[in-house]
């Protein structure tokens, strides 16, 4: 039976909501359906743009360059890594690609958290998280750990032999798989030593350099033989308590912050029953009734990236400049590619201050008339100068859709109408209150200002 | 990541000094509390102040050897002692000194420094580890469990568009606010200044968060904003950006504004290259503003309640570069301004140049020292749990 509040649920959860012609068609949808066509669309993606990530040069080439000519490669790195990031928030709001996939990237993104410290690096990353998001995550894990931004982020560059660093394997540990309590001082240090030689060039290729590299006997989680770091990957993930972890994670993500640790021992028992199938584990997930408790229901934050996304796709937003979506970002707290550290984002409560609050209020108004925002995002610390302060949010939308879906909704229904489509939860305010905030011209008027409106209520925010 | 559990310490009752009655006729305006008891501002230098060429060792042969271009000279230096002297931009700093108004804790740092701001900013404003990566602030956690009679969205107040890591809690946050004219704009737009005069308790937690959120925000903005127009502020502020963010928290406490916790930055001193002229003009006006602002606070008899903390992720290498500047270091001075201090003038030695660590200077004194210091002895909190660990006293302060 198709229930339309839990099939917004799950466009939400497991992407960023509906555009108005999905809302139209798919609201009536049956849950299994939704679930397949989800999955469907996240076997026919295309591939990232490889150009992208800039032109491929060694160390060697790049040093013959005038410095003119380096700078400018610095410069046009710093561009295409922000390019990326807008493209990528452009595929989360597109409904021809796959809003599931692009969850789950987002999702691992938060979860394998790394800086890209330029477009190569990222371009790299996101091609091995865009492959495995919903794949095995043993393969994953093992991908993750030869991934040059990774590497150099948790200082593995430096680990060798006759001098090992420890960084990568304790947060290996501790964050990405394991959680904490799970091993001891010892074992990091054994399986620091199994990463040694793990390496990369400034290329952002990865290089396994065997001179660093210690071959020795390891004692590592009771079992001992000449480990390196793929059978260290083995050894952690054979322990079922990884499975558990991930899936605390993933429940936290998708179903609610409230863990509740029987659901999470039933998906952790799933996964590793699945041989770690990311794939087929969130489709149990979409698939449990409990998924669709109404505790569960329109009590999420949205994450900044989420929110935008998602009134991307409800207002067919095109952003004109991609340092626009940058700005959003940074404004509100989640910047693509440079997430806070290695534990990545908090979510949830953290993502609202006083600040971040009145920009999210406030953001549909300045999608619809690309007003200009005065308002300083902070510098990097390493900025000589303060940053402008006034913002045009260069990006244009296009209401035909929603005219097209709503265009001919009686008067009387039609705040009802959208404010079911816009909000998960229901609000408190009536039609009535709401007709002496929007023009009613026209149909057109009424339906323009009445989004613009619902989208500036706080429970705009929740999904 | 698992959050920690700070423990709540409802023992600790609120010892918040009465205000004087001769200052309650300033108060004014008697809609909105009044603010009692002690005030705190950070400041905080981004990019990594090169304290070597801040408190200069002009004595010092080493000194000199290692920055054969950089070094400031023994006749340009603000002599404060027979060895010390400070960058001479800092006028207006050396005034403080000789009133006794400024305390120096040389060499300040901590275990395992990490030389990237990113990092080392994030260590100095959650007050953790160099291991370790939390995410709330120490001023977050300190709304959090330990602050009886702060419920107003702006107790602890930051002067930017946005708010800092220091300012998060689990539970509460900071408020920030770069200008009290622009964010009553924003939070006075009819249609959300309806929603929050007619909003009607939901029994849904995550709604009734939102809009509570929005009704204290629009709530301090009125407030802070009457306020910033009482225009109490007299000193001599550089006319700079961040010369005007001093002044209005200077409008702010002289205005009598119920804020206790002010958070203030200003960025530029990432100096690898010319680092001469741009440290000469960051320090310049940073001094101009601190003197300015300790005249105010003075005019108004407020200086034994105001402590100003000066802090800058890192300091720099001790030798110079190849480019004129510095690169990143480790150890830095911190300073210390206001009535109640123990110790006028220099709380420890200089940093020993002859003992470095591979180029670096080695820290004497854990930042989380003078942390512990101030949550216990001028915020009357529980230094333990906001900093999940037992840091010692330091004899910095005369609180009463």
């Amino acid at each position: 039976m198709a229930d339309t509040k839990q099939i917004q649920h799950l466009y939400w959860r497991a992407g960023f909501g509906m555009s108005p012609k999905e809302w139209a068609t798919r609201r009536h949808w049956s849950r299994d359906k939704a679930i397949d066509e989800l999955f469907r669309q996240s076997g026919k993606v295309a591939p990232l743009d490889s150009r992208d990530k800039g032109p491929d040069m060694t160390l060697a080439e790049f040093k013959k360059l005038s410095k003119t000519e380096q700078k400018r490669l610095q410069k046009q790195t710093k561009e295409l890594m922000v390019t990326q990031n807008a493209k990528w928030v452009s595929r989360m709001a597109d409904p021809k690609e796959s809003p599931l996939l692009e969850k789950m990237c987002l999702f691992w993104h938060g979860h394998f958290a790394c800086v890209s410290k330029n477009a190569k690096m990222a371009y790299h990353q996101l091609k091995t998280i865009r492959q495995y998001a919903l794949g095995n995550f043993r393969d994953f894990v093992q991908s993750m750990a030869k991934d040059p931004s990774m590497i150099r982020f948790l200082n593995n560059q430096q680990n060798r032999k006759q001098q090992p660093n420890e960084n990568f394997a304790r947060e290996l540990m501790e964050l990405f798989t394991l959680g904490r309590g799970q091993y001891t001082e010892k074992d990091i240090k054994e399986a620091a030593r199994a990463f040694t030689g793990w390496s990369s060039n400034i290329q952002g290729d990865f290089i396994f350099r065997k001179r660093q590299h210690d071959y020795g006997q390891k004692q590592f989680m009771g079992q001992r033989g000449n480990f390196d770091g793929d059978d260290i990957i083995n050894i952690i993930l054979d322990k079922k308590e990884t499975a558990l972890f991930i899936s605390r994670k993933i429940y936290r993500f998708f179903v609610n912050e409230q863990v509740n640790e029987k659901r999470v021992k039933e998906l952790g028992d799933y996964f590793y029953a699945q041989n770690y199938n990311i794939g087929k584990t969130m489709r149990y997930l979409f698939s449990s009734d409990w998924f669709y408790d109404p505790a569960n229901m329109g009590n999420r934050i949205k994450s900044p990236v989420e929110l935008f996304a998602g009134m991307m796709r409800q207002l067919k937003v095109e952003v004109k400049e991609d340092r626009s979506i940058l700005f959003v970002e940074k404004a509100l707290g989640q910047i693509l590619f440079i997430p806070p550290n290695v534990a990545g984002w908090e979510g949830g409560k953290s993502w609202i201050d006083n600040s971040t609050l009145m920009i999210r209020l406030n953001l549909a108004n300045l999608v619809f008339q690309e007003t200009e925002v005065d308002f300083k995002v902070k510098e990097e610390l390493t900025a000589l100068k303060r940053s402008k302060s006034a913002r045009k949010l260069k990006a244009t939308i296009d209401l035909k859709p929603m005219l097209q879906v709503f265009g001919r909704t009686s008067e009387a229904t039609l705040f009802e109408e959208i404010q079911s489509y816009l909000l998960s939860t229901p609000p408190q305010w009536t039609a009535d209150f709401m007709r002496d905030f929007t023009v009613n011209r026209s149909k057109a008027t009424q339906i323009k200002s009445l989004t613009v409106r619902l989208m500036t209520l706080p429970e705009y925010q929740l999904c | 990541m698992k959050r920690r559990h700070f423990l709540k310490n409802s023992a600790l009752a609120s010892s918040a000094l009465m205000v004087p009655s001769f200052l309650k006729a300033f108060g004014g305006h008697s809609a909105g509390a009044s603010r009692t008891g002690k005030i705190l501002i950070i400041v905080q230098l981004s990019g990594g102040n090169d304290g070597l060429n801040t408190i200069v060792p002009y004595r010092n042969d080493l000194y000199y050897k290692y920055r054969p271009s950089l070094a400031l000279g023994k006749e340009e230096v603000l002599r404060v002692s027979d060895d010390l002297g400070l960058h001479p931009a800092m006028t207006g700093l050396r005034e403080l000194y000789d009133e006794g108004l400024l305390s120096i804790v040389n060499s300040v740092g901590y275990p395992n420094p990490n030389r990237s701001h990113f990092r080392s900013m994030d260590i100095w404003q959650t007050g953790s580890g160099s291991k370790e990566n939390w995410t709330t602030g120490w001023i977050g956690r300190f709304l959090d469990n330990h602050c009886s009679g702060c419920e107003e969205a702006h107790y602890a107040l930051e002067i930017d568009d946005s708010l800092s890591l220091a300012m998060k809690g689990y539970e509460r946050s900071g408020f920030a606010m770069s200008k009290p004219m622009q964010l009553r704009k924003t939070t006075e737009v009819p249609f959300l200044k309806t929603l929050g005069e007619q909003y009607q308790n939901s029994a849904d937690h995550s709604v009734d968060y939102l809009y509570k959120t929005m009704i204290d925000t629009q709530s301090s903005a009125q407030y802070l904003y009457q306020k910033s127009k009482v225009h109490r502020a007299k000193g001599n502020y550089p006319n700079t950006a961040f010369g005007n963010d001093v002044k209005l928290i200077a409008e702010l406490i002289t205005a009598d504004a119920d804020t206790q916790i002010y958070y203030v930055s200003l960025s530029g001193f990432d100096t690898h290259i010319n680092q001469k002229a741009q440290q000469q003009r960051l320090l310049k006006q940073y001094a101009q503003a601190m003197k300015a602002l300790i005249s105010d606070l003075k005019a108004h008899n407020l200086l034994e309640d105001t402590l100003i903390m000066t802090f800058s992720e890192f300091g720099r290498r001790v030798k110079q570069n190849g480019s004129r500047g510095t690169d990143h270091g480790t150890a830095n001075n911190l300073f210390l301004m206001g009535g109640a201090l123990q110790q006028a003038g220099f709380y420890n030695d200089a940093p020993d140049l002859r003992y470095l660590d591979n180029g670096d200077l080695r820290y004497q004194i854990d930042f989380r020292n003078i942390y512990a210091t101030i949550i216990e002895e001028w915020l009357e909190a529980d230094a333990r749990s906001i900093l999940a660990g037992s840091f010692d006293r330091l004899a910095l302060l005369n609180a009463r």
